[in-house]
């Protein structure tokens, strides 16, 4: 309720001064009212949106994985009910394959990224000559479209031209050139190394901003007390920053589980299906396959394992009292 | 005393270390970008590693990037496509989160939560039926689809990102405007905008990053290739054999600066402004 603007009439009356406290809050609710239509009204435009072009869409996914048969457009479409393509969705064994290789994904790039955040916030907490251009140059793959980004390691890691090959084969580590994004063995390392390249500064930037709440007097007692670098940060520095690590955790995993913009461009889902997770495999049974009927059931049971890990991760953040 | 003063003193080149490792790992591939774009092709092919412009360097391949590639058409749309959603986006979620900012009734505060609960959805997921229905109302191929697509995925986000820099205006400001006879939303222009400055920044940039950087969305809707953003002209030199890689570095270095710029005047905005609507949303 907002409770600022004082309407002409009794409210305008400086409160505390004699005034029966009934009298006051009458005037107080009819004043909310009309500030509860204006705070609506501000809010409108964003509900708009969120309705004609997320809420809507969801129900015309949710209409389309229960439409039986293979189609490509809503034209396409004929008659009736059916739950064959969440039967397939189950039954089929690449589903599997698919969630395990988003678990390889998610975990590969959240965990270097995340390492990378965090060292790079605590090392930015100091001050030191050049912290500031130094700051700027790390958070700078945040800025780079995820395109870009992807061109560029497609490059350095192209099989016969590329740098990374030929400097791996100048110290003799590599015998011959490796097609870093056609071989199946390394394809999904490939994809992974952009996508942090692109992440870290997300976690960086959160991290230093929590850094700078932790007050400074914690470590100058925990160095009183004559504790270590390695205790002074387990019992000041995490605990202060904890809270904005798992909301961190949590979101950019939910952004590295439905990441297109990196496996797309760079293997579209190849070789051999290694790269292709859920949400690659999604789009291609959509757009590639022309299945969206099955592309829709695979996308929600995909929402909701996402809404499984919200909820369990939203859990463990209120077990901690974060 | 002697032993702390050598810790330090190791701790001091530690994090020089650091640091420049850190610099390195993310300069380098962007240094590496710029010296492909300038050197010829033949360069490309020799077994030796180049670290500096050779001789033959040259700036050719952007040239030829203008010349006779339509670079110039996709820089357009993208602009298009990032100015719109930027617009659009910053006003509607500057309205948005000072509403949520100032009111706490709980049926408000529950459809804030739910502008939260819509960026869960899988984005390859919510592409499938908006394909069908922009192809239903023939907005396929026209950059409005991707304004409006854009402004809805950005607005959630820094609708709550300027919820919690308004939390940050204190509410008094406000009301003695009130007591001078302003209007509500006039105490917003006046007041409460003029203060929010550093937020509308950050709310800008991570708009249009988000916009410019979008591949996804426009791969679907816009499949013409004149209507293409410089995203999809990148990935359209992915996968041909005989790639010329220095017009695909050179395309891409020039979508990469304008974003460049952007983050490098608006970075100090940035860390409390993204922050605060990541963590506190």
């Amino acid at each position: 309720m907002i409770d600022t603007q004082p309407t002409p009439g009794p409210a305008t009356t400086p409160q505390g001064q004699g005034e029966p406290p009934g009298r006051g809050r009458r005037s107080k609710a009819t004043l909310s009212r009309s500030n509860e239509r204006f705070a609506l009204a501000l809010l409108l435009p964003a509900l708009i949106f969120v309705a004609a072009l997320i809420a809507y869409p969801l129900f015309v996914a949710i209409q389309l994985s229960l439409t039986p048969g293979s189609f490509s457009a809503l034209r396409e479409t004929t008659g009736g009910v059916s739950l064959e393509h969440f039967v397939a969705v189950f039954s089929d064994r690449a589903t599997l394959d698919e969630l395990g290789r988003t678990a390889v994904y998610v975990v590969g790039t959240i965990v270097p990224a995340f390492a990378a955040g965090l060292m790079i916030a605590l090392l930015l907490r100091h001050r030191f000559a050049g912290r500031r251009w130094l700051r700027s140059l790390v958070l700078l793959p945040w800025a780079v479209p995820s395109v870009a980004a992807s061109a560029i390691f497609l490059w350095m890691l192209d099989g016969s031209l590329g740098i990374v090959n030929k400097v791996l084969s100048a110290l003799g580590l590599i015998d011959g050139p490796v097609a870093w994004y056609s071989s199946p063995d390394t394809a999904m390392a490939a994809v992974i190394v952009p996508t942090v390249w692109k992440q870290f500064p997300f976690f960086a930037m959160i991290l230093l901003a929590a850094l700078q709440t932790v007050p400074n007097d914690l470590y100058e007692s925990a160095k009183v007390d004559g504790a270590s670098r390695w205790r002074q940060f387990t019992t000041v520095t995490w605990p202060g920053i904890r809270g904005a690590a798992y909301a961190a955790l949590v979101i950019g995993t939910l952004g590295v589980y439905r990441e297109f913009d990196f496996i797309y461009p760079l293997t579209r889902g190849g070789p051999n299906d290694v790269t292709s997770t859920l949400a690659i495999s999604i789009y291609r049974e959509a757009f590639q396959f022309s299945n969206m009927g099955f592309a829709s059931a695979l996308g929600i049971v995909s929402t909701l394992l996402a809404a499984v890990f919200v909820i369990f991760g939203g859990r463990i953040m209120a077990r901690n009292n974060l | 005393m002697i032993g702390t003063k050598r810790t330090a003193k190791a701790i001091t080149v530690g994090r020089f270390v650091a640091s420049l490792v850190i610099a390195a790992m993310v300069i380098f591939p962007l240094y590496w970008m710029l010296l492909t774009a300038l050197e010829p092709a033949a360069a490309m092919l020799s077994p030796v590693i180049e670290l500096l412009p050779t001789e033959g360097a040259s700036f050719d391949a952007f040239v030829s990037a203008f010349l006779d590639m339509p670079t110039l058409l996709w820089l357009r749309n993208s602009a298009l496509i990032t100015i719109g959603a930027t617009i659009l986006s910053v006003f509607v979620s500057i309205l948005a989160g000072y509403s949520l900012s100032r009111a706490h009734g709980a049926g408000h505060q529950a459809m804030g939560l739910t502008l939260l609960l819509a960026r869960m959805i899988p984005g390859t997921l919510l592409v499938i039926p908006l394909y069908a229905l922009f192809l239903n109302v023939g907005l396929v191929n026209n950059l409005w689809s991707l304004i409006l697509i854009k402004t809805t995925i950005i607005v959630p986000f820094t609708t709550w990102m300027l919820k919690a820099f308004f939390d940050g205006i204190p509410r008094e400001l406000e009301d003695s405007a009130y007591v001078d006879g302003a209007s509500r939303l006039r105490a917003l222009r006046s007041i409460v905008l003029p203060l929010s400055g550093p937020g509308i920044v950050a709310a800008v940039t991570y708009s249009a990053v988000l916009a410019w950087g979008d591949f996804l969305y426009a791969r679907t809707l816009l499949t013409a290739d004149a209507k293409w953003p410089v995203t999809l002209g990148i990935v359209s030199f992915f996968g041909d054999n005989g790639t010329q890689w220095n017009s695909v570095m050179a395309v891409a270095l020039v979508a990469i600066v304008p974003m460049l710029l952007l983050f490098l005047f608006t970075e100090r905005y940035l860390i409390s402004g993204l922050t605060a609507g990541a963590v506190k949303g």
